[in-house]
């Protein structure tokens, strides 16, 4: 098992306000690996520095599949393996689902138009939404969009995919649906790292839990480590007020 | 009621002023000396009617092609700027008898190869709108083959493009031209058209002041004052049997007379007639519309690019190039772009000069338009972008511009609008558009239906587009899902 991705010292500043703090860490190929913790301790940022939405500081390094991510031609490269999936799904509203879905293939991996609506129509299936491809974004439900927006991230065929609160912006019944799409792929070898709330849903399908506070890693383990044999005691304070609710 | 002012109360009353429309600049009839009052032989000579008559004169600046509508509406009792006689304008207005036999002329350059008119075969010839000159180059256009006739409202602009070197050659009234070239060695008027003009001053049809000022003429004939007035801005007494000298009779429309409303304003003989030229010019507009909005949108495009994405400093040049251009009135640009712009090396057709200004105009409105679009995109839209590994060229062709431009297409849309009917300033730098076309019209014809089916024209094709936007804007803001 060899390791995809690596932060080294990474840090992040917005001005002053240091978001993520000097963060060593290794994410082996296929490993399914969740980030807890209290909302504004760096998770998402610390996510959004794997494939460059922010730029963190120079003193830190991140490799993908051994390749530095940094400003510059290998950023390309580096987005056509690592897909992202956002909290507020971020679909193209302009695009149908079918489009959607194509745009990426088409775009970045120079895939015919025909070969692309063939993956998408896939995709469209695996996710459960095949009938909607030739609807738009907004007639859709919002569990609907957020398997959308799982499927153009598939689409790409990437080593990693990257959620950020996947279930965060859906209503309350919605919220299993995407998860369920998600412990799917987790049995397919894909590489995935979620940030999440949903304690139980990481629980079951998570390799391996991080516990972030404050910008930096306060505990990492397995899960039946994490929820059952915490060894800090933010992290015990902090599933215990989670898990009560 | 107390403030009206007391002509208003008397306008019939012998006592009140008459106000008299002048083309200032039309030397030697009538023009400004040093200290800016008007002189010249045709002030001289209404100043004594004036005298003759016991009424005051009020002389204001009119066009040549503006003196026409003038009288017919009223807004001037009387007429002078080297009207020719002519039977159609006899249709519509009244002269008083001739004061003066003219005929036409040509004035080149110097040292230009241009001797006659034949030599301007394939050349660009200079007119004023609508003047007997004008009627005359049109008329045997044919014969001589010009490239192009060209319509300035005037000497002073056509004698500008003259000396530039954008027309060939100026075909004018010899009496102000001798008069005009004579301390000016560089140019030269080399020939005398014998169009057999004769000057007059022009009246509303039906207007009782035309035989009293008549009377006046009789008068100054028979005296020699008019002769005198001849000797003084001349040099010369004036040939024995010209019309200087010899009382006529006033001169009669062949037709029959028109005076209402409808048949000034809106003269279907005049409207068949002219309607060929207006189509023409309406063609020129929409040529010159279309094209400018075009570029404008391009280029309106890819500096809202460089003011959002470029570096600190292109962002600043161009953040000052959409303020200064957004400042300056168009009108004003054109002319400095036509009469300015030569002089350093830059030489613009009239089509390509109003195009340019139209496009480097529009284009800073098209960018702010397009700024605030693309700002109303929600980051998130960039960022899946970027995720999915689009390059930057993608980004914006395939997922922000489509979104910026629908919710811009209002604006945008407005922006047209005011292309289009910007347009019409083209006429001013001698564009035959279509405003230029109606101004000739109106003035061959002396009367102002051309002037109204134009605004007609205008109307029936931008009225759609001005309602189109406000249903869109409507639908906008009932908060529909874009």
């Amino acid at each position: 098992m060899s390791v995809l991705i690596n932060l080294k010292n990474v840090s992040k500043h917005y001005g002053d306000f240091c978001a993520v703090k000097r963060i060593d860490l290794s994410i082996i190929e296929g490993e399914v690996l969740c980030i807890i913790g209290p909302s504004g301790s760096g998770k998402s940022t610390l996510i959004r520095c794997i494939n460059y939405l922010e730029e963190y500081d120079d003193k830190g390094i991140i490799t993908v599949n051994g390749i530095t991510v940094k400003k510059g031609n290998n950023l390309k490269n580096i987005r056509k393996e690592v897909a992202m999936v956002f909290q507020n799904f971020n679909l193209f509203p302009h695009l149908n689902i079918l489009k959607n879905v194509m745009l990426g293939p088409i775009r970045s991996l120079k895939v015919s138009q025909s070969s692309a609506k063939k993956l998408a129509y896939d995709l469209l299936g695996k996710v459960g939404i095949r009938d909607q491809a030739n609807k738009f974004p907004y007639q859709l439900s919002g569990g609907q969009q957020q398997r959308v927006a799982i499927a153009r991230a598939l689409a790409m065929k990437p080593k990693v995919i990257l959620f950020d609160e996947p279930t965060s912006s859906l209503d309350p019944e919605m919220v299993s649906e995407v998860l369920d799409v998600i412990k799917e792929l987790a049995g397919t070898g894909v590489t995935m790292v979620i940030v999440t709330h949903e304690m139980s849903f990481a629980r079951q399908v998570a390799d391996k839990i991080i516990f972030m506070d404050e910008g930096i890693i306060v505990e990492e383990g397995s899960p039946d480590q994490i929820f059952d044999d915490s060894k800090k005691e933010r992290t015990q304070i902090f599933l215990k007020s989670v898990l009560k609710a | 009621m107390l403030l009206l002012p007391m002509d208003l109360y008397s306008k019939d009353n012998s006592n009140s002023n008459i106000v008299v429309g002048a083309n200032i600049g039309n030397v030697p009839w009538e023009f400004q000396d040093s200290d800016g009052s008007y002189i010249g032989f045709e002030v001289d000579l209404v100043s004594r009617v004036g005298e003759k008559l016991k009424r005051k004169i009020k002389i204001i600046n009119i066009p040549f092609n503006g003196l026409f509508a003038a009288v017919q509406s009223g807004r001037i009792d009387l007429a002078i700027s080297s009207i020719n006689i002519t039977d159609k304008r006899l249709e519509s207005v009244s002269f008083t008898q001739p004061y003066y036999d003219s005929d036409q002329s040509l004035t080149v350059l110097n040292n230009s190869k241009i001797k006659n008119l034949y030599d301007l075969k394939g050349k660009i010839v200079a007119v004023d709108t609508g003047s007997t000159g004008d009627i005359w180059a049109t008329e045997n256009n044919e014969k001589y083959e010009f490239a192009e006739i060209r319509r300035y409202e005037g000497l002073v602009p056509a004698m500008l493009d003259l000396v530039i070197g954008r027309v060939a050659g100026y075909i004018s009234d010899i009496p102000a031209l001798l008069y005009y070239t004579k301390d000016k060695p560089n140019l030269a008027v080399v020939e005398r058209i014998s169009t057999g003009g004769t000057y007059s001053m022009m009246l509303r049809k039906n207007n009782s002041l035309l035989f009293e000022v008549n009377d006046v003429l009789i008068e100054m004939k028979s005296s020699g004052e008019l002769n005198e007035l001849h000797k003084k801005w001349f040099g010369k007494f004036a040939a024995k049997n010209s019309s200087t000298i010899k009382i006529l009779d006033i001169p009669k429309s062949s037709g029959k007379l028109n005076l209402n409303l409808t048949e000034t304003f809106l003269n279907k003989r005049v409207f068949l007639e002219t309607y060929p030229m207006l189509i023409k010019g309406f063609y020129i507009t929409i040529q010159l519309g279309l094209l400018s909005i075009l570029l404008g949108l391009i280029w309106g495009l890819l500096l809202s690019l460089i003011r959002l994405y470029s570096n600190t400093l292109l962002r600043f040049v161009v953040k000052t190039y959409i303020n200064v251009f957004r400042s300056i009135p168009l009108l004003v640009f054109l002319i400095i772009v036509f009469y300015a712009f030569p002089f350093v090396g830059i030489r613009f057709s009239p089509f390509n000069a109003a195009l340019f200004s139209l496009v480097i105009v529009s284009g800073a409105y098209f960018a702010e338009i397009f700024r605030s679009g693309i700002e109303a995109i929600p980051k998130g839209q960039f960022e899946a972008a970027k995720a999915l590994g689009l390059s930057p060229y993608h980004t914006m062709v395939d997922i922000i511009l489509p979104q910026a431009i629908k919710i811009v297409i209002p604006p945008l849309t407005n922006n047209c609008i005011n292309v289009l009917k910007d347009t019409a300033l083209a006429s001013i730098v001698a564009l035959p558009d279509l405003l230029k076309q109606a101004t000739q019209a109106q003035a061959i014809a002396a009367n102002p239906t051309p002037l109204i089916v134009s605004a007609f024209i205008y109307l029936i094709f931008l009225l759609p587009m001005i309602l189109w936007v406000s249903r869109i804007e409507k639908k906008y803001r009932s908060g529909k899902q874009l």
